[in-house]
C-alpha cells in the first residue's frame, strides 16, 4: 500500500466538509449524501489501514517541524473508532438535524472535525498535533454556536476553557521539544525529572481538559442544552474522550518513563477520583435528560484518568478499554435522549415519564447503555471497570472506595432516568408518541449490540485492540484472571443501588423524585445550592475576577479621564475666564500694563547695580 | 540686488499714483502680485549666491546688508504678501478701495524690507515705524467703530515703544557716539557695568516687546487684529508685526546684546508668560479672529522663549518656528477671512458645519492648525521640537516642559476652533454658505502645501537650509 495513503482519512473528511459548506442550503439530502459518502470511505479506509505501520514524513515549516504521520497499531484503532462513530452520528443526523437551520455549518463542522481528528490522531510531530488540536477547537465552537438561539455564550464558555488548557498544552509541548531536543513524538522520551514533569503536567492538562475532566468541565453540561444534541454525542461523549485519553495514554506510555509511586501518578489517581466523584453527584440530581447524561460523560474520564494514573498495566489497559467502552455506551445514551427529544419534544424528565412501551427500540437501547454505564455484568462497561478497580486497590484503598461509591451513584442516577423517562406514569401529551425513525434507530442498535459484544466477548477488544498497545515487554507477568471478591463486591453495589432506589422512588413518591433526598439531606443542600449558582465553576469565578478586574479598571479610567475631561478643563476655563476679565479693552489699563513691564524688565536689567 | 527690494515699491507707488487713476487702480494689483513675486525670486537668487551685486546700491547710499536670517524674512515677506494681495483681491470690494488697500500694501512692504535689511539702530526704527504707520491705516481701512478703536489702541501702545525707542537711541548717540549695530554691539559688551546703557538696551527691548505684542505689552493685539479688514490681518499677523517686533529682537539679541544673562532670563520669562497667557486666553474667546490674535501671541512667546535660551540651535529654531508661524498663522487668518467674507460673521457661536460647504477652507484650515499645535510631520512640529531640544539641552527643563504642556492647550483651542466651525452640524442660516473665491483658495493652497512641503522635507532642510541660517552668528 502507498505511504501517501495515510493522507487521506484526513482529506477526504477535510475536502468534504468545505464542498457540503459550499452546497445551497436547499438541497440537503445531497448534503447527507456527501456527508454519509465520506464517512463511511473514511471508515472502510481506515479498516483497510489497520494493522498497517506507515510512517509518512514531508518537510513542513523546517525548524524540525516536519508534516510527520504515523500509523501503528494504537492511532489506527483510535481512527477506525472516531470514524465509525462519524458514520453512524452523520446516519442519525440525517434524520434528527433535518430542517433545522444551519444545516450545511453542521455538517461541515462534523466533517472537518473528524478530518482534525485523524490528524491529531496520526501526527508524529508535537507542533503538527497542536496544530489539528487547535483545529478542533474552531469546529467546536462552531458546532456550539449554531446550537439554539443564545448558545454561542456556552461556545465562547467553551472556547474560553479550551483555548486556555490548550495554551497550556502549547507550554508543555515547548518545554517537552526543547527538553527532548526534537519535535518528533516517537522519538520523546523524557525522565520525569523538575522540568520534565512540568512538561508532563502542562500537557496534562490539555489531554485531561479534552477528555472533559473536573475542573475544566463546566461548558459541558450547558452545551447538552445548548448545542444540537449530535454534537454531544460526537464530541464531548466520543470523539473528544477518545483524543483526550489518547493523548494521555501517549504522553504517560511514550513520551514520559512514568512510574508507578511518582507524585504525577497519585495526581493523576486523584484528579480521576475528583472527577469521579463531583460529577457523578451533580449527575445523580439533575432534571433534565441531556445535562445529567453531561455529567456522567464527566464522570466515566474520572475512571480512564484513574486507570491510566495507576501506572500499572491493568490499570492503563482498564482505562483504554473503558474509553473505547464509554465512547459506545455515551454515544448510545445521547442518541436515546435524541430520539426522545425528537419524538415527545423535549429532555425534561418532569414532562416525560411512561414513553417506555411508546418507543420500544429506544428502551431497549438505553437499557442496555445504562446497563453498561452503570457496570452491570455482562455489559463492557462491568469488564472496564473491573480492571480499573483491580488496579486502584492496588494503589490505594481510598482510590478504589472512590470508584465503587461512584458505581453506586452511577447505577442508581441510571435507575432514576430510566424510571422517570420511560416508566412511571404517562403525561397525557405524551400519548401519541411513537417510535423514532430508521436513520436514527439504526445507530443505537449498533452501538448497543457492539456493548454486549464487547461485554460477552471481552477478550476479543482486550486482545486484539488494548494490550497491543501497551506491546509485550510491559504485559509480561500479568495475569488478568477475575478478581471474585471484586466481582462480588460490585454486584453487591449494584443490588444495594437497586434497592435504594426503589426504597427512595416509594418514599420520595415518584422515580423523577428519587435522588430528592440526596439533593436535599443536610449540608450536601447548601452544597449543591451553590453548585447550581455556579459558585464553583472556574469559568464563572474567573469571569467574575474579570469584571471586578475591570469595574476597577473602569473606575481608575473614570478617575483619569476625570482629571483630563473635566478636572484640566475647568482650570483651563478658570485661568482663561480670569484672562479674560483682565482684558477690559480699556487702552489706558494696556497702557499702564506695559508700563509696569517696562518697570520690571528695567530693574531687571539694572538689579546689578 | 538687495536696494530694488526698498526701491522697486517705491517706485511702484509713485508711478501708481501719477495723474493717470483711471489706468493705475486697475493694474495695481497685478504690480502686487508682480512685486511680492519678484521679492520671492530674487530671495531664492540671492540664497544660491546669484545677483548679489548691487548695481543700484552705488547710486544710493542705503548701507543694506543681507545675511542668511534676512534671507528667510525676505521669503516670508514676500509670500506673505502675495496672500495678503490675492485675499485683498477678493475680499475688498471696488477699484478705488483695492487701489488704496495695494498703496498702503506696498508702503508696507517697504517697511519691512527696510526693516530687515537696514543695519543701524536708528534705520531700524525708522523703517518699523513705516510700517507701524501703514498698520494704523491698514487696520481702521473699513472706518467702522471696531476698526477705529483697534487702530487707536495701537497707536497709543504704538506711540509708547516709540518713545522708549528714540530715547534708547538718543542715549546710545550719547554714550556711544554712532547708533550701528557693531558700535553698539561693542558698546554694550564693553560697558557691562555702565548703567545708563542697561537701561538704553532694556527699554529697546520694551519697544520692541510692545511690537511684538508679548505679554504683558500685547494690550492693542487682540483689538488690531480682529478689527482689520480679513485681508490686513493676514498681513499684520502674518509677517508685520513679526518683522517689525520679532525679527528687530532676534536681531539685536544675536548681533548687538549678545548673550547678556539678564536680556535672556527677561526673554525667558516674558516667552513663557506670553505662551501661558496667549494660550489660556484663547481657549475662552469665542471670536475666531480674536482666538487667533490670542494664538499669536502664544506661538511668539515660542519664539521669545527660544531666544532667550540663546544657544544656536535654540536661535536656529527660533528662526525657523518665525518663518513656520508666518506661514501658518496667514493661512488660520485667510482662512478666517474665507469664513468671514462667506458667512457674514466670525462669532464661532453661530458658525458651525462649514466643513463640508467650504472644503479646501476645511482642509487647509486642518493642516495650519495641526502643525500650529506641533503634529508631526508638520513643520510646527520640527521647529517646536528643535526650541524644546534647545531649551532642555541648555538645562532649563522647567521651560522645556512648559513648552511642551502648552503645545497641548494649542491643539486643544484649535481643536475647539475647527470643530466650532468646521465640524458638526451645520449651523442656522448658513446654508447656503459656498466655497470662497479662488483668490482665498489659492492663497491658502499656496501656504498649506508649504506648511506639509516644509514638515515633510524637513530632514533635508535641516542640514541644508537650517543649519546654514545659523552663519549669521558670530
Amino acid at each position: 500500500m502507498n505511504d501517501s495513503f495515510i493522507l487521506l482519512p484526513i482529506a477526504i473528511p477535510f475536502i468534504a466538509g468545505l464542498v457540503v459548506l459550499l452546497i445551497s442550503q436547499r438541497i440537503q439530502s445531497v448534503k447527507e449524501a456527501i456527508a454519509l459518502l465520506a464517512t463511511a470511505a473514511t471508515l472502510g479506509l481506515t479498516i483497510t489501514l489497520y494493522g498497517e505501520n506507515i510512517n509518512f514524513s514531508i518537510p513542513w515549516t523546517g525548524f524540525g517541524i516536519d508534516f510527520a504521520l504515523r500509523l501503528y497499531h494504537f492511532s489506527a484503532f483510535i481512527l477506525v473508532a472516531a470514524s465509525a462513530f462519524s458514520f453512524l452520528f452523520v446516519l442519525y443526523s440525517c434524520s434528527f438535524m433535518r430542517d433545522k437551520p444551519y444545516l450545511n455549518q453542521f455538517y461541515s463542522y462534523l466533517l472537518i472535525t473528524l478530518a482534525m481528528a485523524n490528524g491529531a490522531v496520526l501526527s508524529d510531530n508535537l507542533v503538527l498535533m497542536l496544530f489539528f488540536w487547535e483545529g478542533l477547537m474552531l469546529t467546536m465552537f462552531g458546532m456550539i454556536a449554531i446550537g439554539r438561539p443564545g448558545a454561542y455564550k456556552t461556545a465562547i464558555k467553551a472556547f474560553i476553557i479550551v483555548g486556555g488548557t490548550d495554551l497550556c498544552l502549547m507550554l508543555g509541548i515547548g518545554i517537552a521539544g526543547h527538553l527532548a531536543g526534537t519535535m518528533t513524538i516517537s522519538k520523546i522520551s523524557l525522565p520525569v525529572d523538575f522540568l520534565g514533569s512540568l512538561a508532563f503536567v502542562f500537557m496534562m492538562i490539555g489531554a485531561i481538559s479534552k477528555a472533559g475532566s473536573v475542573p475544566f468541565h463546566t461548558w459541558i453540561p450547558d452545551a447538552a442544552v445548548d448545542a444540537p444534541l449530535p454534537f454531544m454525542a460526537f464530541l464531548p461523549a466520543s470523539l473528544e474522550k477518545l483524543l483526550g485519553i489518547y493523548l494521555l495514554a501517549r504522553i504517560s506510555l511514550d513520551m514520559f518513563k512514568l512510574t508507578a509511586g511518582s507524585w504525577i501518578s497519585i495526581l493523576l489517581m486523584t484528579i480521576g477520583a475528583i472527577t469521579i466523584l463531583l460529577a457523578v453527584m451533580m449527575a445523580l440530581v439533575q432534571k433534565d435528560y441531556k445535562r445529567l447524561l453531561a455529567y456522567h460523560a464527566i464522570s466515566q474520564v474520572g475512571y480512564m484518568i484513574l486507570g491510566i494514573g495507576t501506572c500499572l498495566p491493568i490499570g492503563i489497559i482498564g482505562g483504554l478499554f473503558h474509553m473505547i467502552n464509554h465512547a459506545l455506551y455515551k454515544s448510545c445514551l445521547f442518541l436515546t435522549g435524541g430520539a426522545v427529544e425528537k419524538q415527545t419534544g423535549t429532555t425534561d424528565l418532569a414532562k416525560l415519564g411512561g414513553i417506555g412501551i411508546k418507543m420500544p427500540v429506544t428502551f431497549v437501547c438505553f437499557l442496555i447503555a445504562a446497563a453498561s454505564i452503570s457496570g452491570v455484568p455482562p455489559f463492557n462497561g462491568f469488564y472496564s471497570k473491573e480492571l480499573v478497580y483491580d488496579a486502584a486497590l492496588e494503589r490505594g484503598t481510598i482510590f478504589y472506595l472512590a470508584a465503587i461509591l461512584g458505581t453506586f451513584l452511577t447505577a442508581a442516577s441510571f435507575l432514576k432516568l430510566g424510571h422517570a423517562a420511560f416508566l412511571g406514569k404517562r403525561s397525557e401529551q405524551n400519548d401519541n408518541v411513537r417510535e423514532t425513525s430508521l436513520p436514527m434507530l439504526v445507530p443505537m442498535i449498533v452501538i448497543a449490540a457492539v456493548c454486549i459484544v464487547f461485554g460477552v466477548w471481552n477478550y476479543l477488544p482486550l486482545n486484539d485492540l488494548i494490550k497491543p498497545i501497551l506491546g509485550e515487554e510491559r504485559l509480561a507477568g500479568y495475569e488478568f484472571s477475575p478478581n471474585t471478591m471484586l466481582i462480588t463486591i460490585t454486584v453487591i453495589v449494584l443490588v444495594g443501588a437497586l434497592l435504594h432506589h426503589l426504597f427512595a422512588a416509594k418514599v420520595n413518591g415518584s422515580g423523577y423524585k428519587a435522588s430528592d433526598h440526596i439533593r436535599h439531606a443536610p449540608f450536601l443542600e447548601v452544597i449543591y445550592t451553590k453548585a447550581e449558582k455556579r459558585w464553583f465553576d472556574p469559568y464563572d469565578i474567573g469571569l467574575k475576577i474579570v469584571q471586578g478586574t475591570s469595574r476597577l479598571g473602569w473606575w481608575i479610567d473614570r478617575g483619569i479621564d476625570w482629571l483630563y475631561e473635566d478636572f484640566a478643563v475647568q482650570v483651563a476655563k478658570g485661568l482663561s475666564s480670569i484672562i479674560k476679565l483682565a482684558h477690559t479693552g480699556s487702552y489706558s489699563m494696556y497702557v499702564v500694563w506695559s508700563l509696569i513691564g517696562v518697570l520690571f524688565v528695567v530693574i531687571m536689567l539694572m538689579k546689578s547695580f | 540686488m538687495l536696494s530694488p527690494l526698498l526701491l522697486l515699491p517705491l517706485l511702484a507707488i509713485m508711478i501708481l499714483n501719477l495723474p493717470i487713476r483711471s489706468l493705475t487702480q486697475k493694474l495695481s494689483v497685478w504690480v502686487g502680485v508682480g512685486l511680492s513675486l519678484w521679492q520671492i525670486v530674487a530671495v531664492i537668487l540671492l540664497a544660491t549666491g546669484r545677483g548679489c551685486t548691487d548695481t543700484w546700491g552705488k547710486f544710493f547710499t542705503l548701507g543694506l546688508s543681507c545675511d542668511n536670517l534676512t534671507l528667510v524674512l525676505l521669503m516670508s515677506i514676500g509670500i506673505v504678501t502675495l496672500t495678503t494681495i490675492l485675499v485683498g483681491w477678493q475680499t475688498i470690494g471696488g477699484d478705488k478701495q483695492r487701489f488704496g488697500f495695494m498703496n498702503l500694501v506696498f508702503v508696507a512692504m517697504i517697511g519691512m524690507n527696510g526693516t530687515v535689511m537696514l543695519t543701524d539702530l536708528f534705520s531700524l526704527y525708522i523703517f518699523i515705524e513705516v510700517t507701524a504707520v501703514a498698520s494704523f491705516i491698514l487696520i481702521a481701512y473699513q472706518r467702522d467703530t471696531n476698526a477705529l478703536e483697534g487702530a487707536f489702541k495701537y497707536i497709543i501702545l504704538s506711540a509708547t515703544a516709540t518713545v522708549m525707542m528714540l530715547l534708547s537711541i538718543s542715549i546710545m548717540l550719547l554714550v556711544v557716539g554712532d547708533t550701528s549695530f557693531a558700535a553698539v554691539g561693542s558698546a554694550v559688551k564693553q560697558s557691562q557695568g555702565n548703567p545708563l546703557v542697561m537701561f538704553a538696551v532694556g527699554i529697546f527691548i520694551c519697544g520692541l516687546l510692545i511690537k511684538g505684542g508679548v505679554v504683558p505689552f500685547h494690550g492693542w493685539l487682540p483689538a488690531a487684529y480682529s478689527a482689520a479688514p480679513a485681508a490686513a490681518s493676514v498681513l499684520l499677523a502674518g509677517i508685520a508685526t513679526k518683522t517689525s517686533g520679532i525679527y528687530a529682537l532676534i536681531r539685536l539679541t544675536t548681533s548687538v546684546f549678545a548673550n547678556n544673562e539678564s536680556v535672556n532670563s527677561v526673554l525667558l520669562l516674558a516667552g513663557t508668560i506670553s505662551i501661558l497667557v496667549g494660550a489660556f486666553a484663547a481657549i475662552g474667546q469665542s471670536d475666531f479672529k480674536k482666538m487667533l490674535a490670542y494664538s499669536s501671541i502664544s506661538q511668539v512667546g515660542y519664539i521669545i522663549l527660544a531666544l532667550g535660551c540663546g544657544t544656536n540651535l535654540a536661535i536656529i529654531g527660533a528662526v525657523f518656528h518665525l518663518f513656520n508661524h508666518s506661514i501658518f498663522k496667514s493661512l488660520l487668518f485667510v482662512n478666517s477671512a474665507a469664513v468671514e467674507t462667506q458667512s457674514g460673521t466670525t462669532d464661532m457661536n453661530k458658525l458651525g458645519g462649514l466643513g463640508t460647504k467650504m472644503p479646501v477652507t476645511n482642509a487647509t484650515s486642518l493642516i495650519a492648525f495641526l502643525s500650529t499645535a506641533g503634529v508631526p510631520p508638520l513643520a510646527g512640529f520640527w521647529s517646536k521640537l528643535i526650541i524644546v531640544i534647545a531649551l532642555w539641552q541648555n538645562g532649563l527643563h522647567t521651560y522645556a516642559t512648559i513648552a511642551v504642556l502648552a503645545s497641548v492647550l494649542t491643539l486643544a483651542y484649535l481643536l475647539l476652533m475647527q470643530r466650532r466651525v468646521f465640524f458638526g452640524k451645520v449651523a442656522d442660516g448658513l446654508a447656503n454658505v459656498k466655497e470662497a473665491g479662488w483668490g482665498i483658495t489659492v492663497a491658502a493652497s499656496i501656504l498649506a502645501t508649504i506648511t506639509v512641503g516644509v514638515g515633510v522635507l524637513f530632514p533635508w532642510m535641516f542640514n541644508s537650509v537650517l543649519m546654514p541660517i545659523s552663519s549669521f552668528l558670530k
